[in-house]
């Protein structure tokens, strides 16, 4: 699973990483949308050539390619299934175009998931008006991924030392294996959930109408700069799209 | 016996938690295992059974480097009872759970019921064999976790924290089976914090900080060592402190003691008796 690493965060300090969430989330969604209104090589090539010196200033570049090397494989299932079962007139060209919108797509995706940490973006949230209980609880999903996975692998190791045999065995024995791991797990998360909802309400949380925060989110030049030149690019591309046919060799593809 | 030779070992190969531990467990030994938080002692104990293996050094049973086993292999001889018992259950009914350990080792279904019947009476579990665990307290869970391990008789058992959140009864109870199953030439090793119940049970100490050993040997040399403890954060056994306020008193009466036969002993000796 080393591809989810793109989307998760890690802590850094660069130019991205200080930029306000919302900024990172309006230039990720304008990045996805570029890359959604393409769909041949060159431009999709453009647009990575901009992703990537920007995963570049997030100093996260070698995490990216290290996603990008794990998900390799389903990028190549994608093109050969694609080529194969294609109707369009320049099949491998075709799927070769889908695989790069999805890598541009997953890049810009991952410009927010990389630099936000999970409480910055519930601070974002709350203050798009989201409300506190719904953001809270997002938050804490996100911060729990990783406690979950730790917890199955210390299950993992209670079961085998209770001599359940997880890797061998036909098939069927395999999933059956799982039952003994993902109970436990389910029954262990059921009791935590319980515990910090009960804890939390001890200390105080929805105890009134209005509640201060310690760190409230502030649009800096740099976020306005982000947005503005978003914004345009955004709405220049999407006016270049519409109204001015592409030039051929922007529209060049391979003969295959 | 178990013969841990020099054993390293780092989580992620980043986090060191042990750092060259040598040690030998006979067969029919008493151990427990003291240290602070974060000494390495449940990962020294994941490595009896494989469910940990060293980065460097080797763990021997019986003359063959465990590398060899599975862990399903080892824990037919190593049992090992984890902290959190949540992470063991998942049948619904306690007897269930304890069979299901057996079955795994393939005990045939008249052995496997006659051992889940004594283990869960001796552990005062009998009532509850039809309940399911889940409703029950954390101090039933926990026992009923030990239960799935200790009905297959290992001829290691290793138990990490069994005493937390159980009544002083309760504690009696698992030294009682303890100490029946050490009679029957099974080793016992404990990792815990229960100064008190270490002293009244298990005859070796091995001390732990910082991914060493500090400290190995008989209970009462090991705990009442106060640089040991120092290094171990644990606070002086309440005997041991006893001993050392009499000692200001009455020189005769040793500092350095845990045994309340040992102290009972001199005590008479000072007061002019026996």
């Amino acid at each position: 699973m080393s591809f989810l690493e793109v989307f998760q965060y890690t802590r850094q300090d660069s130019i991205v990483h200080r930029l306000d969430p919302r900024a990172k989330l309006f230039m990720s969604i304008v990045l996805a949308v570029i890359s959604l209104l393409f769909l041949s090589i060159i431009p999709l090539l453009i647009v990575l050539c901009f992703l990537i010196p920007i995963i570049g200033a997030a100093k996260s570049l070698r995490r990216w390619s290290r996603s990008m090397k794990g998900l390799s494989v389903l990028l190549i299932f994608i093109i050969v299934f694609n080529t194969l079962l294609s109707t369009h007139t320049h099949p491998f060209s075709h799927s070769l175009a889908l695989t790069l919108r999805l890598v541009a797509l997953m890049t810009s995706f991952s410009i927010f998931f990389l630099t936000v940490h999970p409480d910055e973006l519930s601070q974002a949230l709350i203050q798009m008006r989201v409300r506190f209980e719904f953001a809270f609880a997002m938050s804490m999903a996100m911060r729990y991924v990783p406690t979950l996975g730790q917890e199955a692998y210390a299950i993992m190791d209670a079961q085998k030392a209770r001599g359940v045999e997880l890797d061998k065995g036909n098939l069927l024995k395999r999933i059956r294996n799982i039952v003994p791991i993902i109970i436990p797990l389910i029954i262990v998360s059921i009791r935590r959930a319980l515990s910090i909802a009960e804890s939390m309400e001890s200390r105080g949380f929805g105890a009134g109408e209005k509640r201060t925060y310690m760190n409230v989110l502030k649009f800096k030049k740099s976020d306005w700069a982000v947005v503005t030149i978003s914004l345009i690019t955004l709405i220049l591309i999407v006016y270049l799209r519409l109204f001015i046919p592409l030039p051929t060799w922007l529209l060049w593809e391979l003969a295959l | 016996m178990i013969l841990l030779e020099n054993v390293h070992f780092a989580y992620d190969g980043l986090y060191t938690a042990l750092r060259g531990i040598s040690l030998q467990i006979d067969d029919g030994e008493r151990i427990a295992i003291v240290g602070s938080n974060g000494a390495g002692k449940t990962t020294l104990v994941k490595h009896l059974n494989g469910l940990l293996r060293p980065d460097q050094g080797r763990v021997i049973l019986d003359g063959v480097d465990t590398k060899h086993y599975s862990v399903a292999e080892l824990a037919r001889q190593i049992g090992l009872v984890m902290q959190n018992p949540d992470h063991q259950l998942f049948l619904d009914s306690v007897e269930r759970e304890v069979l299901f350990s057996l079955e795994n080792l393939g005990y045939s279904k008249e052995e496997a019921k006659d051992r889940c019947e004594r283990t869960l009476s001796s552990l005062g579990l009998e009532e509850l064999s039809e309940r399911s665990p889940f409703t029950l307290s954390g101090g039933e869970r926990k026992r009923v976790a030990l239960a799935t391990v200790l009905a297959t008789e290992p001829r290691v058992l290793s138990l990490d924290e069994p005493t937390i959140g159980q009544d002083a009864r309760q504690k009696e109870n698992l030294a009682k089976m303890l100490c029946e199953l050490n009679d029957k030439g099974k080793a016992v090793i404990v990792v815990t914090h229960d100064i008190e119940f270490v002293i009244e049970n298990f005859p070796r100490t091995i001390a732990m900080a910082n991914g060493r050993i500090v400290a190995d040997g008989t209970t009462n040399s090991v705990l009442s060592n106060d640089d040991v403890l120092e290094r171990c954060s644990l606070t002086r056994p309440q005997l041991t402190e006893t001993a050392r306020h009499l000692h200001a008193v009455f020189p005769e009466v040793p500092e350095r003691l845990t045994l309340m036969d040992d102290l009972e002993e001199v005590v008479m000796k000072v007061l002019g008796g026996r």
